[in-house]
C-alpha cells in the first residue's frame, strides 16, 4: 500500500518519453517509459500502483488496439491517451473502453498530471479492493472443508439446528465449528462474515 | 400491205446467179414506146385517179401503195402493176438496200405480194441504175429467178422514184400477153405516177416514223405506268404502315391527308382531317412559326424543305417534338406532302442522357474538390503530428522548470539538460517545416509551355456548375496577345482553381450586391504575364498578408493552406501572387509569371 506509484508512458517519439518522465518527476512521479506497446508487454512490470500515458499514434500496434489487447489480458490499467491529431469518434471510443482522459498535444501540463493523479488513484483503490479480497480468500481457504460447509449455510441464513440436521451432526458440534470459522476469518460480527463472503461471491463462483 | 420483216424472211438471197443470162440489151425495148401508135391522153381519168390518190394519201395512208398500183393498172390497163422499194432494215444490215421488195401488187401478180428482186441484179436494179423509165420484154430471159413467178411477164414498164435526189423504189406495169402493148402516152403517165409515188413514200415513211415514235411513246408511258403502280403500292405499304406519320397538305395551311400515325401523334382524328378543322399552321406553336416560313421559302425555291426539327401543338395543348421534311407535287401547285417523326422518346433519351452527363460531371468535379481536400487534410494532419511532437516536449521541459522553478527547487543540471532538449526540440520543429516547404517545392513539375487564358478558360469550365449553383457572374477579360509561360499546367491550375473557390466561397455570404467575379489576364511592363482574379465578396480587412500565412483561414472548414501553397507554386515558376483590397467590396488576388524564355 505504500509502494511508489509508476507511470508507465509508451510514446514513439525519445523527446516526448523524456519530457514526460521530467515533467511527472516535478511532482514526485517516477515514470518508465516504453517507444512501443510491445516493448511494454514484455518488460516485467514492477507491482505498484500504476497508470499508461499512452500515444495514440504508435508504430506497430495503435493505441487503441492496444488498449482493447490490454482488456483482452485481463490486465486493467487505467489509460491517459495522447494525440496529436484526434478526433471526436476516437476520443469518444477510447474513453468507452475505459480511457481516464483524452489529451491532445501539446496538453496544459496541469491537466496531464491531473489525468495522471485520476488515473493512480483509481488504480490505487482498484488494488486495494483486489488485495482485500485476496485476503479474504486466503482465510476461506484455511477453513477445513467442513467449516466453508458450515459458514456457507450460515451466510445462507440457516440456524445451527438446521444446520446440524442437514450435516447430520449434533447442534453443539455446528457451534464449535461456525465459532472457529468466525475466528480464522476475522470477523467479529455475523453481518461483518456475511459482508466478507458477499464480496468475494462472485469471484468465487466464477472460479469455480 | 406488207411487213418488212416478212419480206425480208421470205426472199432468199440470190447474189452468186452466174452471168448465164440473155445480156440486158436484149431484155430491152424502151425505144419502141415513141415509135408503137399511142392512144391520146385521157386527162379527165387521169385526173379522177389524182384526185383518188390525193384523198388515199388523206384517208387512208396505210393502203396508199395498194392504191397507187391500182391506179396504175386503172389507167395503163394492164394485168398486173405494183411497186417496188428498197429494203430499209436498220435490224439487218446486211440486207439494208441490198434488195427490193414488193409492198403491194395489183391484178395477176397479186399473190406474189411481199416477193421481191436483188438491187445489183434486176430489172428494178437497172432503171435504178440507168435512171430513167425502161421496157422489158421476158426479162427471166436475163433474170432466172423470175423465171418461176407466174405468169410470165411479156412487156413490164418500170418507172424510178427518187425522195430527196435518193433512188428509193420502181412503180411498175406488166402484160401478160401481147393483148395490148404499152405506148408512150403509158410512159408519160407513169413518170407523173412515178412523182406522186415519190411524195406518197414519203408520207408513207413520215407516217411510218410517227407510228414508231406512238409506240416508242406508248411503251414508255406503259413502263411510267406499271412503275408508278408499283410505286404507289410501295409508298401505299409506307403511309398504311405507320412506321412515320404522313401529312398531305397546301401551302394555304389546309391538311388535306393524314395517316393514324402522324394524327396519334398530334392526337387528332380522321373526322378532325375531314372536316377542315385542323390547319397545320394552327399545329405550330408561335416560336416555330419563322421557321416554317424558312421551310416554306425552301420549298417555293426548290420544291422540297429537307428535314428540321420543330414543335406541334396537340389537341390537348400540350407539345410534341417532331422532325419533319417534306416536298411539294409536281406541276406548280400549292399541295405536297411531308413525313413527321415523333422525337418524344429521343429527346427523353438526349435529356437523360445529358442528366447522367450533366451528374457525372457535377460528381467529378466533387470528386476533384473532395481529393483536394483530403488531400490537404492528410497533409494538415502530418504536419500535426510532425509539430506537434516536439512542441509538445518542447512544453512539458519549460513547464517542469518553471514548476521546479517555483518551489524553487530547480537544480542547474536539471534545467541545462531541459534547455538542451527544448532547443533541439526546437530545431526539430522548423526541421519539419523546412521539410514541407522543400515537399511542396520540390513536387515534380512539369513545365511546359502554356497559353495561360486556356489554363483559365479549363478552370472556369471546371468551376462552372460551382458558379452557377451559387449565382456568381464571370466576367472574364482575357488578354489577347499574351506570351507563352512555361509552366505546369496543374499546379497552374490549382493555384488558379483555389483563387476562383475562394472568391466564390467569400462572396456567399453576400446577398446586397452582385456577385461577381472577374479574371483578368494582361502583360505587364515587365513582359510577365499577370493574372487577377477579383470578386465583390466579404473582403480582406487589415489581415491582407496574414491570409498567406500557414493555417491561417477566415473559412469555417478552411484548412488554411490554401494560398500558401499557391504562393509556393507560382514562386516555384519564378512569379509572385499578392492580394489587394478591391473597391468597393472584395479581394483582387494577383500573380505574375515570368513569359516563356525570359530570365526567370
Amino acid at each position: 500500500m505504500t509502494e511508489t506509484p509508476i507511470v508507465f508512458v509508451v510514446d514513439d517519439d525519445a523527446s516526448v518519453r523524456s519530457s514526460l518522465r521530467f515533467l511527472l518527476s516535478t511532482v514526485g512521479l517516477q515514470a518508465e517509459t516504453f517507444d512501443s506497446a510491445n516493448s511494454f508487454l514484455q518488460r516485467k512490470r514492477s507491482d505498484a500502483p500504476s497508470c499508461l500515458v499512452l500515444d495514440v499514434r504508435l508504430p506497430g500496434l495503435s493505441g487503441l488496439d492496444f488498449q482493447r489487447e490490454l482488456a483482452e489480458r485481463n490486465i486493467s490499467i487505467p489509460i491517459v491517451f495522447l494525440t496529436g491529431h484526434g478526433d471526436i469518434p476516437m476520443s469518444v471510443r477510447a474513453m468507452k473502453a475505459g480511457a481516464v482522459e483524452f489529451l491532445t498535444k501539446p496538453f496544459r501540463d496541469q491537466d496531464l498530471l491531473d489525468a495522471v493523479r485520476i488515473a493512480l488513484d483509481r488504480d490505487r483503490a482498484r488494488r486495494e479492493q483486489e488485495m482485500e479480497m485476496a485476503d479474504i480468500r486466503r482465510r476461506f481457504d484455511s477453513l477445513t472443508s467442513r467449516e466453508q460447509e458450515v459458514v456457507s449455510m450460515v451466510v445462507a441464513g440457516m440456524l445451527n439446528k438446521q444446520i446440524a440436521a442437514e450435516l447430520g451432526t449434533a447442534e453443539s458440534t455446528v457451534k464449535v465449528q461456525r465459532s472457529r470459522a468466525m475466528e480464522k476469518m476475522k470477523a467479529t460480527s455475523l453481518a461483518e462474515l456475511i459482508q466478507m463472503i458477499e464480496k468475494v461471491k462472485s469471484p468465487l463462483e466464477r472460479a469455480s | 400491205m406488207s411487213s418488212t420483216s416478212t419480206l425480208s424472211a421470205n426472199i432468199p438471197l440470190e447474189d452468186s446467179i452466174p452471168e448465164a443470162g440473155a445480156p440486158l440489151e436484149s431484155i430491152l425495148c424502151t425505144e419502141e414506146l415513141q415509135r408503137r401508135p399511142s392512144r391520146p391522153p385521157d386527162y379527165e381519168k387521169e385526173n379522177r385517179a389524182l384526185v383518188k390518190l390525193v384523198s388515199a394519201l388523206a384517208d387512208s395512208p396505210g393502203i396508199i401503195f395498194h392504191t397507187l398500183a391500182e391506179t396504175i393498172q386503172d389507167i395503163t390497163e394492164c394485168d398486173s402493176a405494183g411497186l417496188s422499194l428498197l429494203t430499209k432494215d436498220g435490224k439487218t444490215p446486211h440486207v439494208d438496200g441490198q434488195r427490193f421488195y414488193w409492198p403491194a401488187i395489183c391484178g395477176m401478180w397479186n399473190p406474189h405480194v411481199g416477193g421481191g428482186t436483188p438491187r445489183n441484179f434486176g430489172p428494178c436494179g437497172d432503171v435504178l441504175d440507168q435512171n430513167r423509165t425502161l421496157l422489158f420484154t421476158h426479162f427471166e430471159r436475163r433474170y432466172p429467178y423470175l423465171m418461176p413467178v407466174s405468169p410470165a411477164a411479156e412487156e413490164c414498164l418500170l418507172v424510178p422514184f427518187y425522195v430527196d435526189g435518193k433512188a428509193v423504189g420502181t412503180i411498175w406495169g406488166i402484160m401478160h400477153s401481147d393483148r395490148r402493148r404499152f405506148d408512150a402516152e403509158d410512159d408519160r403517165v407513169m413518170a407523173s405516177l412515178g412523182k406522186f409515188a415519190s411524195s406518197a413514200y414519203q408520207t408513207w415513211m413520215h407516217i411510218e416514223n410517227l407510228k414508231i415514235q406512238v409506240a416508242e411513246r406508248e411503251k414508255a408511258e406503259a413502263e411510267v405506268r406499271q412503275l408508278a403502280s408499283g410505286l404507289e403500292a410501295k409508298i401505299r405499304r409506307l403511309v398504311e404502315a405507320n412506321v412515320v406519320g404522313i401529312v398531305l397538305w397546301n401551302l394555304g395551311g389546309a391538311i388535306t391527308g393524314a395517316n393514324e400515325a402522324f394524327l396519334h401523334m398530334v392526337q387528332y382524328d380522321q373526322e378532325d382531317v375531314a372536316s377542315g378543322r385542323v390547319q397545320w399552321k394552327d399545329l405550330t406553336p408561335a416560336e416555330w412559326r419563322n421557321r416554317d416560313e424558312q421551310a416554306i421559302a425552301e420549298l417555293k425555291a426548290s420544291g422540297i424543305f429537307r428535314p428540321f426539327e420543330k414543335e406541334y401543338l396537340r389537341k390537348d395543348g400540350s407539345r410534341v417534338p417532331v422532325v419533319l421534311g417534306g416536298a411539294l407535287f409536281e406541276g406548280g401547285g400549292n399541295d405536297g406532302v411531308a413525313f413527321v417523326l415523333d422525337l418524344t422518346e429521343q429527346k427523353r433519351v438526349q435529356e437523360d442522357l445529358q442528366q447522367a452527363q450533366e451528374s457525372l460531371y457535377t460528381t467529378q468535379v466533387e470528386l476533384a474538390r473532395v481529393s483536394r481536400l483530403t488531400t490537404m487534410g492528410e497533409l494538415a494532419a502530418s504536419i500535426a503530428h510532425e509539430v506537434n511532437q516536439p512542441l509538445t516536449a518542447v512544453t512539458n521541459n519549460a513547464n517542469a522548470c518553471l514548476r521546479l522553478l517555483a518551489k524553487q527547487n530547480l537544480n542547474p543540471d536539471d534545467l541545462r539538460r531541459a534547455l538542451e532538449e527544448i532547443v533541439a526540440d526546437g530545431n526539430r520543429a522548423s526541421a519539419v517545416i523546412a521539410r514541407i516547404r522543400g515537399f511542396i517545392k520540390k513536387s515534380p513539375a512539369e513545365k511546359s509551355e502554356l497559353n495561360v487564358n486556356e489554363v483559365i478558360q479549363e478552370v472556369l469550365a471546371l468551376v462552372g456548375p460551382e458558379l452557377q449553383k451559387n449565382r456568381v457572374a464571370v466576367k472574364c477579360e482575357l488578354g489577347t496577345t499574351l506570351p507563352v509561360v512555361m509552366a505546369d499546367r496543374v499546379q497552374l491550375q490549382q493555384v488558379l482553381l483555389n483563387l476562383v473557390v475562394n472568391g466564390v466561397e467569400a462572396m456567399t455570404a453576400v446577398t446586397e450586391r452582385p456577385r461577381d467575379l472577374v479574371v483578368q489576364s494582361q502583360i505587364e511592363e515587365s513582359g510577365d504575364v499577370m493574372v487577377t482574379v477579383s470578386d465583390s465578396g466579404t473582403g480582406l480587412s487589415s489581415e491582407a498578408n496574414r491570409v498567406f500565412t500557414p493555417f491561417y483561414t477566415t473559412k469555417a472548414n478552411g484548412m488554411g493552406m490554401g494560398l500558401p501553397i499557391s504562393r509556393s507554386l507560382i514562386e516555384g515558376h519564378g512569379g509572385r501572387l499578392w492580394a489587394t483590397p478591391n473597391s468597393p467590396h472584395g479581394a483582387v488576388f494577383s500573380f505574375t509569371l515570368p513569359a516563356a524564355g525570359s530570365p526567370a
